[in-house]
């Protein structure tokens, strides 16, 4: 199992991970409108024939140079296990269940807290095990200070933060 | 109540588990090709489960404005950047990354839209989420 070494991370792929939380917001939103016109899984279903569409034009302007990198990457890593593939059904299956939990008590504010505890557990799981073939990470005291600082954070945005008072 | 609870929870780890399994078919494709697959796998199912339940396609669909496209578009950018940087940068750090820019960018928006926010737990939550980023840059 390969694994990530700790100290040769670039700070401008953090910098990226942060600037596509940023478009995670804006996506969020303009599916949450489609989702008040037609539900959740309407919104779901356009967000994924839409991006479907926009992705093979996009593919097909730089395909020379994905086939390349992609047989090049099966190469060395191996053929992707057939589960590979369906991502996107449990992205749609994510849907289904916010949709319920919306709709709940729990409401918008306890979805997106319960989902973040969520995230971060599972996230701390799959690096500390290498899940799913991906590589491992040892996790060490800047991970865990680091985890809790934008989780209580998040938390107090979410909880306290945005919509009421 | 605790079915709603375990819904959100679930659906937490179901949104770490797909970047996970996108991550992986990116490692032998490209996060382009990764991210495409995503999106036609997903929009194949739920036109599964759309003919079956019925009722996909609301009436009122003409009156939607052109911008409710847009965010399929978005989210191939979104899926294909995690894919990428998932392999560099490991879950955790994906993550916490993620979380923090969607949080920080969400405060932003809403205050641009004027939308009604609480100014305190605003700006502690930012100042607590640019501290724990800063922490993930400093040497071990």
């Amino acid at each position: 199992m390969p694994s990530i070494p700790t100290q040769r991370y670039n700070p401008l792929h953090f910098l990226a991970a942060f600037a596509s939380g940023g478009l995670l917001t804006l996506a969020v939103f303009v599916n949450g409108e489609a989702g008040r016109f037609g539900g959740a899984m309407f919104s779901s279903w356009l967000a994924h024939g839409v991006g479907t569409i926009v992705a093979i034009p996009l593919l097909a302007l730089v395909w020379r140079d994905q086939r390349r990198a992609a047989a090049q990457a099966s190469e060395t890593v191996g053929k992707a296990p057939l589960w590979g593939y369906l991502g996107g059904i449990i992205g749609a299956a994510t849907v289904m269940l916010t949709s319920t939990s919306v709709n709940s008590p729990l409401a918008l504010a306890g979805t997106l807290a319960l989902g973040l505890a969520g995230q971060v557990i599972l996230s701390l799981a799959a690096d500390f095990w290498g899940l799913l073939g991906l590589p491992r990470r040892r996790l060490d005291w800047r991970d865990a200070g680091a985890v809790a600082l934008i989780a209580a954070g998040s938390l107090l945005i979410i909880l306290f933060g945005l919509g009421a008072a | 109540m605790i079915l709603p609870i375990l819904a959100a929870f679930i659906a937490g780890t179901l949104i770490i588990l797909s970047r996970q399994v996108n991550g992986r078919l990116a490692m032998s494709t490209t996060p382009l090709i990764s991210s495409f697959w995503n999106h036609i796998v997903g929009f194949v199912f739920l036109t599964l489960i759309g003919l079956v339940i019925g009722g996909l396609i609301p009436a009122n669909l003409a009156e939607m404005p052109w911008w409710i496209y847009s965010g399929g578009a978005i989210g191939v950018v979104f899926v294909t950047a995690g894919s990428w940087l998932i392999t560099r940068i490991g879950a955790v750090n994906s993550t916490i990354m993620v979380i923090a820019g969607q949080m920080v960018f969400g405060v932003i928006f809403d205050l641009l839209r004027g939308q009604p926010i609480t100014l305190w737990a605003c700006v502690l939550g930012v100042v607590l989420i640019l501290a724990g980023m800063a922490l993930t840059q400093r040497r071990p």
